[in-house]
């Protein structure tokens, strides 16, 4: 062992055994009773998928190797891209293979792992184990959205995933830019609370500032776009399907006018941004090129310097807006709880119980809020007690303002749509998008993503798929109120 | 006598079909099995929530039948094939014959030309893809420097331009296989035949109707199949550049069928998409083969 991970090691160890003390170390713990009764199963070794990249750090660099020490159980971390985790756990699953213990699901293929039969149903090691009051404690909309199928738990929310807006505050708040606003369009330079405000301030920045800074840079790349297609067309009053007939709706005005608007933000957007994904984003967003962007909560951590010197983050550019960034709602309120995770334990699991306590453990009160600042990890505040922390409130300035923005995207935030085969349904936007940005008509573009949704809801079959959609639109998350 | 030495031949006929008999079994197992395989599960229902495995008839043969986006995905493989492969066939017999003769760091040239190829095709697409990034990519800044001013191209974006920027990425890596065979083809040649025809004042188009072709036809031919299968089955280049789009318009067979199969976990419809494609690809092969009177 190495010197820096001995320091390593003992550092997050005692991190760990700090917390668990002042916890009062009580038996009746989540992570404590997670500990005590894995114990039992030292010498084994859980495998758990991960999404490839900065993730896996968690388990690799800190839960892990702690885990090991705490119970004698070895946690292998097995990694997929994203896009495939949904497509490796099936495999897995089909082929019989026990390939993994612990998964992580992205909450909106819960369902469809679900019925699938990969994940193992959760209530009765929740009851065993005492898990019920400290998963009540998760913030309600992941707590609500993203455990269940069906009335049992099939997953313990794990991310709190929401795609709010950073902006340079300077920008914003430059007394000559607030005056020179005003006299044009008639209202206060704020960050925008509508898709219009939006456009009227990223146009004024551009044709203030631009090719040196762009009024905003947007996820474009179809892959992360759809969530804030999904999330833009839903805040301003579209309906994926008819309630009566399940038809596809999504080829509504609403949503020829969303594209069109996308289409035409563009121009005050930096040459290429069809291309952006999360990276270039980020990238544009830390080195001051754009005023305003709208991205996963890892951005606002990083660009206000959290985790700055840390070796997994070295790829980082210098951040030049830590001192200037602001955070706010997108516009319309209800930002996307795009993708996040939930932890499950895989019914062809050879090590079901062991699986399933390390995943209560790791989600527990006290591990998680260590988990969740982790400067180098991907995971995002998803207990109440997360954005309360004052420990993490004083991370850095503006942490307090940070923590407040994501509580209040977790109130008002929207679900992603989740249904029988959703990834066929997304499979569908993001091709939308791609088309979109291939310069194809707005209205035909929806019209044949609309007969495309309608086509697999017959296949699936309309009754059972609109029992699915009637559940998922009920839910408080699923639509403004 | 006469049966005695029968009855030896019978067993040197046994024996020679004994030593061969384990490995034709493997060889029918590891090549046989799958195929079998494959075509009992496109006439099953296997699907992501359930597996059927009755025999439901060729109800998904029916269904590839009327399925737009596989023929689609058909006819892009196709043009895609049509194009790349003689482009690489003529780029690669023309650095053949420019390397044929004597030529300073030959061997050193040669091996640079070949490291394409050696590239693994996800690497050669995720390569190709920054190049043309607008933000990033040196593509986009070499034009604008030629043309002077800034150019905005999308390549893996804009329909206009995304099958060149595919073609350019699988010309790219693969022209150096078709120069390589072709290469070691050209080099066998006799010049006795070449010397000859010189003098008897043959022009170049002669002597490569006449002496040239006939002499590299065989490896041309089978350089052409196997170039010709892998653009069939193209997958990896175009997948890190475009995942098939924008839309589905440098969608594939192989993209198509991966998409049917591992995202969608239509199993039984995939399996049938894939036998459907062997048989045609068999019949292909078997055709062109005869052709070359090769099948022998």
């Amino acid at each position: 062992m190495d010197r820096r991970r001995f320091f390593g090691l003992t550092a997050t160890s005692a991190l760990a055994y700090g917390v668990l003390g002042s916890s009062g170390a009580s038996a009746q713990g989540a992570a404590t009773q997670a500990i005590e009764a894995a114990k039992q199963y030292a010498g084994t070794t859980l495998n758990v998928l991960y999404e490839a990249g900065l993730q896996p750090l968690d388990p690799k660099n800190f839960t892990g190797p702690l885990w090991e020490e705490l119970t004698g159980i070895k946690i292998n971390v097995i990694e997929s891209p994203v896009d495939q985790m949904f497509t490796k756990t099936m495999q897995a699953h089909m082929a019989n293979s026990g390939a993994y213990d612990v998964l992580n699901v992205i909450p909106n293929q819960l369902p469809d792992l679900a019925l699938a039969g990969a994940l193992e149903p959760l209530d009765g090691f929740v009851e065993k184990y005492a898990y019920g009051d400290e998963l009540d404690a998760i913030a309600p909309v992941y707590r609500d959205n993203q455990m269940k199928v069906e009335g049992t738990i099939y997953g313990l929310p794990d991310d709190g995933d929401v795609l709010i807006m950073y902006y340079r505050r300077d920008l914003f708040d430059d007394p000559e830019n607030k005056a020179a606003f005003m006299d044009q369009h008639g209202y206060e330079l704020a960050p925008p609370t509508t898709w219009e405000q939006f456009s009227q301030i990223g146009q004024f920045f551009t044709d203030k500032y631009a090719p040196d800074i762009y009024g905003a840079g947007m996820l474009r790349a179809p892959g992360n776009a759809q969530y804030l297609f999904q999330e833009r067309f839903r805040v301003e009053g579209g309906k994926f399907f008819d309630d009566e007939t399940m038809r596809a709706t999504v080829n509504s005005q609403i949503g020829v006018d969303i594209f069109n608007a996308m289409i035409a933000e563009n121009d005050f957007m930096p040459p290429g941004v069809e291309q952006w994904g999360f990276i270039e984003a980020f990238n544009a967003f830390l080195a001051g090129d754009i005023a305003m962007t709208i991205s996963w909560p890892p951005v606002g951590r990083w660009a206000a310097g959290y985790g700055k010197g840390t070796e997994a983050l070295n790829w980082i550019p210098e951040t030049t807006v830590a001192d200037t960034i602001g955070y706010a709602l997108p516009p319309g309120g209800h930002p996307e709880l795009a993708v996040g995770f939930s932890l499950a334990v895989a019914s062809g699991s050879q090590n079901k119980e062991a699986a399933y306590l390390f995943a209560q453990w790791m989600n527990s009160e006290e591990i998680s809020l260590q988990r969740v600042q982790l400067p180098y990890a991907l995971r995002d505040p998803f207990r109440t007690s997360h954005f309360e922390s004052e420990e993490y409130r004083n991370r850095w300035p503006t942490a307090g303002e940070y923590l407040d923005t994501l509580k209040a995207g977790a109130e008002t935030g929207l679900i992603d749509l989740s249904l029988i085969q959703t990834d066929r349904y997304e499979e569908g936007i993001r091709q939308a998008l791609s088309r979109l940005w291939g310069g194809d008509d707005p209205q035909a573009i929806l019209d044949d993503l609309a007969a495309q949704w309608d086509e697999l809801t017959d296949r699936i079959g309309m009754e059972k798929q609109k029992r699915v959609y009637l559940d998922w639109s009920s839910k408080p998350n699923a639509y403004p109120t | 006598m006469h049966a005695k030495s029968s009855a030896l031949a019978d067993n040197a006929t046994v024996l020679r079909y004994a030593l061969v008999a384990p490995a034709v079994f493997i060889i029918l197992m590891i090549g046989l099995y799958p195929f079998v395989k494959l075509a009992a599960t496109s006439v099953q229902d296997i699907t992501m929530f359930g597996a059927d495995r009755s025999f439901q008839g060729f109800k998904h043969y029916a269904r590839l039948m009327e399925d737009d986006r596989l023929w689609e995905a058909i006819w892009h493989t196709t043009v895609f094939t049509a194009i790349a492969l003689p482009i690489e066939l003529i780029l690669g017999y023309l650095l053949a014959l420019l390397f044929l003769h004597p030529l300073p760091f030959r061997r050193t040239l040669i091996a640079i030309i070949l490291l394409p190829t050696v590239i693994s095709p996800i690497v050669a697409g995720a390569t190709w893809r920054l190049m043309l990034d607008q933000r990033f990519g040196p593509i986009n800044q070499m034009i604008g420097w030629i043309v002077g001013g800034e150019v905005e191209i999308l390549w893996t974006i804009n329909p206009t331009f995304v099958w060149p920027a595919v073609l350019a990425a699988e010309v790219w890596q693969w022209t150096p296989f078709m120069f390589l065979i072709l290469l070691a083809a050209l080099s066998n040649v006799d010049t006795e035949q070449l010397e000859a025809a010189e003098i008897d004042g043959a022009g170049p188009w002669t002597v490569f109707r006449k002496i040239l072709l006939p002499a590299i036809l065989p490896v041309v031919v089978i350089a052409v199949l196997i170039r010709g299968l892998d653009l069939v089955r193209v997958f990896d280049v175009i997948w890190t550049m475009t995942q098939g789009g924008p839309g589905t318009r440098t969608e594939t067979i192989s993209i198509y069928a991966y998409q049917m199969a591992f995202r969608e976990f239509e199993v039984s419809y995939s399996s049938a998409i894939a036998f459907f494609v062997i048989v045609l690809l068999t019949v292909i092969v078997i055709a062109a083969l005869r052709r070359v009177e090769l099948a022998r």
